[in-house]
This record gives C-alpha cells, sequence and structure tokens, in this order.
C-alpha cells in the first residue's frame, strides 16, 4: 500500500493527562475499524490564517496515520495513511 | 601589517560548537512516521521520476543515494526506496523547537540554516559544566524533547569555521573537538576541499602555490596566502585555519526573493505569467511583512537546456504594491531574448529601505494604494495567504508551492508560531 493521501472526516479519541501536560490521539475510528494508537511520532503545528492546525503523526500497531485537527471547528480529518513500504 | 603577521593556533578554551541535524528532512520524516526508520527513504522537490532528491536518509545515504540525484537514479540503486514530498512546517516546527532549547544555554545562538547551529558559550554559565557535557547534553534533551530519532553532530572548536569542520568529521551523531592539542592530528587526516569553502578552484589556486595538504596551507603566510587567492581572503583563511574567529559576522538583508521550478517547462508568456505574478505576490507579502520598500526588481531564468538569464531594474521610485513589482518583473521578463522552455523562474526585489514618509505624487495617490495594500495583506493575513488575488493568478492554486531554503535562514525570521 505505501503512502496513501486521504482526506476524510475520522474520529478520534483525545487525550489529555494533566500531570504530565500532554495531549495525544489514544484511538481513531476509520472505515468501521478501531486503531489503537500506540506511538506518537510527531505533533506540530501551523497556521492557515488565523486558523490553528494541529497534525499528529501517529501509529498503530499496523497503520501509520496523519491526524489533522482544524482548532477552529474542532474536527478531525485523516489526510494519510501508510504501511511504511515503498511503492 | 598583516603580511608580518605570525600568529599560533589560538591557545584559548573552545567555546564555539556547531550543530548538524544530520540528513535533516528524511530524518524528521522517520521522527514522525515510526514505520519508516531504519529504510531508504528520500524527501524529493516532486515525487515523479524526475524530482530531484534534496534529502536522502542515512540509511539511504549508505547506499549511495546522493543529494541531486533524480528520482528515477535513486529508484535504480534501491528500488525499495522511500520517497516522500516536502513538508516544510514539520521542517520550521522542529527548528523552532531547536532554538527554543539552545536558548537554555546562551542567546549567542545564531541557526545558520533550517538544520544547522552555531553556539557561543564564552561567560555564559553553561560554559562552566565543560563544553563536551554540554554537547551531550544537549545530544540527550533532543532524544527526549524533540524525537528520539533525530541526531546531530556537534563540533567544537575556537572559531566557527573550525566548529563546523569538527561537525563533519564523524557524521552521523559525531561529537569533535579541534583545538589546540590536536589540529595538527585533525588536519593531516583532511583534504583541501575536505574544507567548507575550498572546491576545485580554490583549490587550484592552492596547488599553485605549492598547496597541497591541509597542514601545508596552515603553515603558509599570509603573505602567500593572499598571493594565492589574490585578495584579503588569504589572509582570512589563515585566521581561521590558526583558530581565530573571522566569520561571526550577520550580514543585513539585501533582497527578498522567490523562485519555482516548474513541473512542466513552459514557453508562451502567456503560461508563465500567472506563475510570475504568484511568485511577485509572495515577494511583495513578505517584503512588506517586514516593513521594506523596494527600489530595484531582478529576474533569473533558467531554461530547459540549462541555459541561463538573468536581468535587475533599478526603478525609479520605491514600490511597495506587488502589481507594480509584477509590472517591472513582466517588463524584464519580456527582455529575455529566448524564447525557450523554462524549467526554473526566479524574482527578487532589492535596493531594500524602510520609508517612513511617502513621497506625494500628481499622478497616483501613495496613501490610498497603500491603505488598500495593507488591508489586502490584513485579509490574506487573517483568511490564509492567497485568499484575494489578482485575476492573473486564477489556476494557480497548486503552483508555487510552500518550500524550505536550503542555503540560508534568512526566511526563519519571518516564522512565528503561536
Amino acid at each position: 500500500m505505501m503512502i496513501q493521501k486521504i482526506s476524510a472526516p475520522v474520529s478520534v479519541n483525545l487525550i489529555f493527562d494533566h500531570q504530565t501536560r500532554q495531549a495525544f490521539p489514544k484511538y481513531v475510528s476509520w472505515e468501521g475499524q478501531v486503531y489503537q494508537i500506540n506511538k506518537i511520532g510527531l505533533h506540530h503545528t501551523y497556521r492557515t490564517g488565523k486558523t490553528l492546525i494541529h497534525v499528529f503523526s501517529v501509529e498503530s500497531s499496523t497503520l501509520f496515520f496523519r491526524l489533522v485537527l482544524n482548532t477552529d471547528t474542532l474536527h478531525w480529518t485523516l489526510e494519510e495513511i501508510s504501511d511504511g513500504e515503498s511503492d | 601589517m598583516e603580511n608580518q603577521i605570525n600568529l599560533p593556533f589560538n591557545p584559548k578554551s573552545p567555546t564555539v560548537m556547531h550543530l548538524d541535524l544530520n540528513s535533516c528532512f528524511a530524518t524528521i520524516e522517520q521522527q514522525a512516521n515510526p514505520k519508516i526508520r531504519g529504510k531508504p527513504v528520500a524527501v524529493a522537490a516532486y515525487t515523479t521520476s524526475a524530482g530531484c532528491i534534496v534529502a536522502p536518509s542515512i540509511e539511504a545515504k549508505k547506499l549511495g543515494i546522493k543529494v541531486g540525484m533524480r528520482v528515477k537514479d535513486g529508484k535504480m540503486i534501491c528500488p525499495k526506496l522511500i520517497i516522500l514530498p516536502p513538508d516544510p512546517w514539520k521542517y520550521r516546527n522542529i527548528h523552532i523547537a531547536f532554538r527554543k532549547l539552545l536558548a537554555d544555554y546562551t542567546d549567542n545562538a545564531t541557526p545558520k540554516s533550517i538544520d544547522e547551529f552555531v553556539l557561543n558559550l564564552e561567560g555564559y554559565p553553561a560554559f562552566k559544566k565543560g563544553m563536551t557535557s554540554v554537547a551531550k547534553e544537549i545530544k540527550d534533551r533532543i532524544k527526549k524533547e524533540i524525537g528520539e530519532w533525530i541526531s546531530i553532530s556537534v563540533g567544537i572548536s575556537t572559531n566557527r569555521f573550525l566548529a563546523k569542520t569538527a561537525a563533519g568529521l564523524n557524521k552521523p551523531d559525531g561529537l569533535d573537538i579541534i583545538d589546540k592539542n590536536n589540529y595538527r592530528n585533525i588536519y593531516k587526516n583532511l583534504s583541501l576541499t575536505d574544507l567548507c569553502g575550498i572546491k576545485t578552484r580554490n583549490a587550484a589556486r592552492l596547488n599553485n602555490m605549492g598547496i597541497f595538504s591541509v597542514l601545508e596551507f596552515y603553515k603558509t603566510s599570509v603573505h602567500k596566502l593572499k598571493t594565492a587567492f589574490r585578495s584579503i581572503l588569504g589572509y582570512y583563511w589563515y585566521l581561521r585555519l590558526h583558530g581565530w574567529e573571522i566569520d561571526d559576522v550577520e550580514f543585513a538583508r539585501h533582497s527578498y526573493g522567490n523562485s519555482f521550478a516548474l513541473p512542466k517547462p513552459l514557453t508562451a508568456f502567456e503560461e508563465l505569467a500567472p506563475i510570475l505574478q504568484k511568485l511577485t505576490e509572495k515577494t511583495g507579502i513578505r517584503m512588506r511583512r517586514a516593513g521594506f520598500w523596494a527600489k530595484g526588481v531582478h529576474i533569473a531564468i533558467i531554461y530547459h537546456d540549462w541555459g541561463f538569464w538573468h536581468k535587475g531594474t533599478s526603478l525609479s521610485n520605491f514600490v511597495f504594491d506587488s502589481r507594480d513589482i509584477y509590472k517591472a518583473a513582466f517588463r524584464i521578463l519580456n527582455m529575455s531574448p529566448y524564447r525557450k522552455p523554462v524549467r526554473n523562474l526566479a524574482v527578487s526585489v532589492f535596493n531594500l529601505e524602510k520609508i517612513a514618509h511617502i513621497q506625494l505624487t500628481l499622478i497616483d495617490d501613495l496613501a490610498k494604494k497603500q491603505r488598500l495594500v495593507s488591508a489586502l495583506d490584513r485579509i490574506n493575513e487573517k483568511w490564509g495567504n492567497f485568499v484575494i488575488t489578482p485575476g492573473k493568478m486564477i489556476g494557480t492554486n497548486d503552483v508555487v508551492i510552500d518550500r524550505v531554503a536550503f542555503g540560508g535562514v534568512k526566511e526563519l525570521e519571518e516564522i512565528v508560531i503561536n
């Protein structure tokens, strides 16, 4: 499958741990399947106009997901999945 | 005076540290996606077969994949090579995280590019920990606070040039010092072209004077080096190799510019005009954001056959409106004697000045124009760049995509993430 660009709405459980003061996605529900997030690769941000966008690059046991949170709408979008193989 | 100079190697303790993020873009992609760690990865300007590789991962480099190769050539060496497009905001975020981390040690930290920093700990409390301890601490903190896959090479010396040289001795993840105790041994194992700034032509100049090794370069008198380089540069090289600082100069900004490598070569002016328009809009916004006006416009074109043409024009008045920059740029574009497919188009503005008072003119109402342009800039700032654009830019949504400049760091002055 390699890397697949997607732009689909997705359901995400975001956890905030007040002790470590960290927020991270824990579960992703996409196309009828729930994936548990095992690792956060990178969390970065950028702005589109005044809208702050958070990007979480994360992996489950089988797939990599690029999850994007629009802080104006609080909507999540799945922008990319990958199994880490080349095309 | 300097003809009689006979300096020893700088005897003071090294206080300058050069940090180089190894295989920057590719490593950051591997940090983001754990499933591609340990695999050959290359970030390419375009992921198509003719796309140019801008950053191979450490694993890809070991296989012989180099910066500048075409994607298809990289794939020929390694069919399993993973090709990714650049994601500039990822790299800018990491750069900013680095800056914040380094600010804990000194406020004398200078980014030299998106993936290189120079620190000077002279006079700062951190120096008391010892330069090597600080370097190790920074390496550890990067793994813990920025990303466990990210590694840096660190060089320590008495000046910026030798610190950078030291950082290049053992890549990736190196930590080396060049000082009064070991410089001879280090120089013995380097060739002239290993030195940053000495490539074929400078090496030939040195060879003409009978200088064939770095140690011979070090031992050569200022007088002889000035003859070799036919300028003051010989004196600067003498100081660099003897560990004295000559490169801690920051130059003021002289120009703003944007360039674009066209995905397919275009010849007709009506095809090039929208791209030119978008480049001038980008340049204009950046220039105005920094508070400058420009009195010169420059165009550079690389043609499909690798031919090159460029021309700059000084304007009669200072301009701030992208439309005026575009008009001047389009006039220059029309002056090109060639009607060949264009591979790369670049626009820049120069002769910059911060104008406090507008010179009134009879024909244009400049104050009104300035209010209009700043209102448009504010709208674009709030709702995203290019929400309001000139009609000529219609259809250019996906061209002139966001890029990170490789060499310089001037664009990083403009990055703010809150």
